[in-house]
């Protein structure tokens, strides 16, 4: 059983035009497919048919998709949710464009959660026959994929356990107000396999985002990417900068709605037998923001 | 082309037609708490204690509720001001970081002020 990747990042954006404009024009994603109030992005790396959704109306997150290596794990997570006490309904082939039968529940945390093994396969734009190392026409950013997602929560504890017994996730990395065995967790990053985190759990209000990340190689395309937002306007929340945690290095900024992107390089490769870093809130500053070694006030407080 | 005055410290600042509080403000050399200035993390929200704003785009019901809409709250990222206006932080000052935009707007602010008070035709003198 295994949770091959965050999918989908589906999200709400208050005006399509502007949005269109960031996404596609700044951060290099193709558009794949429109219908209604929506739109359909994937970046150059990724084959699977979409990444990521925009809709039309609001601002904040609708759902993620997440992608299973077998067609038999959507029942095994059914099984699993449905053990922990959560509701889960089944979902159809083309409830979401180009994605096949699947499952959907809330999780503890009050995000929506979509379960699915098949997406129409487009490609990457390299292609797989002698392929190249990357487009030669990128757009802006020109991120490869999406990565990863943090999201708040009222009882990340909770959702630790949560996303253990019913992903099968493990966490690589915690922060805990103290090294006691009945420490409470204030936060905490978790992954199915080498990637360092697929999804981080904040405390904080139920049913938020803090960000979805995009893949970036290195340093040096982490800093080009903070010039390309000082182009376009981009506002920026912090960074270029390394996060203690993950030791990813990073650049938070915001969508035109307001909604909290993030550009993402590096990370140690993350294995089940690695002992757990476990942060503590003296050290919150360093290990969230490795050279100002403080928070700013936005960390904790501006979620959409 | 409206003013921004800060309760209770009495500044006055200079807007441009069509700029938002936020925008007018930053331009003015000041800073304050902000977060996406974008419309969708509400934190930039100050009262309106006088004067009439419209926003620039539709505001998220998560970031305003229907109370906000009609009880002074102003989310100043996207708030326009139709007329002057009175604003108040709410638990805090603005901080004045870059005093020459401080001093640039207060003669923008004082050329449009004589302007909007000689007659009507009549070219400003510099």
């Amino acid at each position: 059983m295994a949770v091959s990747r965050l999918g989908y990042a589906h999200v709400r954006v208050t005006d399509m035009a502007e949005a269109k404009d960031h996404y596609a024009n700044t951060m290099g994603l193709y558009e794949t497919h429109a219908e209604g109030n929506k739109t359909y992005y994937k970046a150059w790396d990724e084959w699977d048919h979409h990444s990521v959704v925009l809709e039309e109306g609001g601002v904040g997150l609708v759902k993620f998709g997440w992608k299973v290596d077998y067609s038999s794990d959507i029942d095994e997570i059914e099984k699993r949710a449905t053990a922990f006490g959560v509701t889960v309904e089944r979902m159809s082939k083309g409830e979401n464009a180009e994605i096949g039968d699947g499952i959907r529940f809330t999780t503890p945390s009050d995000h929506v959660f979509e379960v699915y093994h098949e997406a129409t396969c487009i490609g990457t734009e390299v292609g797989t026959h002698n392929p190249d190392a990357f487009p030669r026409h990128l757009v802006g950013v020109g991120v490869p994929a999406l990565d990863h997602s943090l999201i708040t929560a009222e009882d990340p504890g909770l959702m630790d356990r949560f996303l253990t017994a019913v992903f099968d996730f493990f966490p690589t990395e915690r922060v805990q107000t103290s090294l006691d065995d009945d420490a409470d967790i204030i936060a905490t990053w978790m992954t199915s396999g080498n990637q360092i985190h697929q999804l981080a759990v904040l405390a904080g209000p139920q049913g938020k985002l803090h960000h979805f990340a995009f893949r970036l190689g290195d340093w040096v395309e982490v800093g080009r990417a903070a010039d390309l937002f000082s182009m376009d306007d981009v506002p920026i929340d912090i960074g270029p900068t390394r996060h203690g945690i993950t030791r990813g290095q990073t650049v938070y900024f915001f969508d035109p709605s307001g909604n909290r992107n993030e550009v993402f390089a590096g990370g140690y490769l993350a294995f089940r037998d690695r002992p757990m870093n476990v942060w503590t809130p003296d050290a919150l500053g360093k290990g969230v923001f490795y050279h100002a070694r403080e928070l700013n006030d936005a960390f904790t407080s501006v979620l959409t | 082309m409206p003013t921004v005055t800060i309760h209770p410290t009495g500044e006055v600042i200079h807007l441009e037609t069509g700029e938002t509080v936020l925008s007018g403000l930053y331009r003015a050399g000041y800073s304050y708490t902000v977060g996406c200035r974008r419309g969708g993390c509400a934190i930039c929200k100050v009262d309106c204690l006088a004067g009439e704003f419209a926003y620039d785009h539709p505001i998220a019901d998560t970031v305003l509720s229907e109370d906000e809409r009609t009880d002074g709250t102003c989310l100043s990222c996207r708030a326009v001001p139709t007329t002057d206006v009175t604003i108040e932080l709410r638990g805090e000052d603005v901080r004045l970081v870059n005093p020459f935009l401080r001093q640039i707007n207060e003669k923008a602010r004082l050329r449009a002020q004589a302007l909007a008070a000689s007659p009507a035709g009549a070219v400003p003198k510099e």
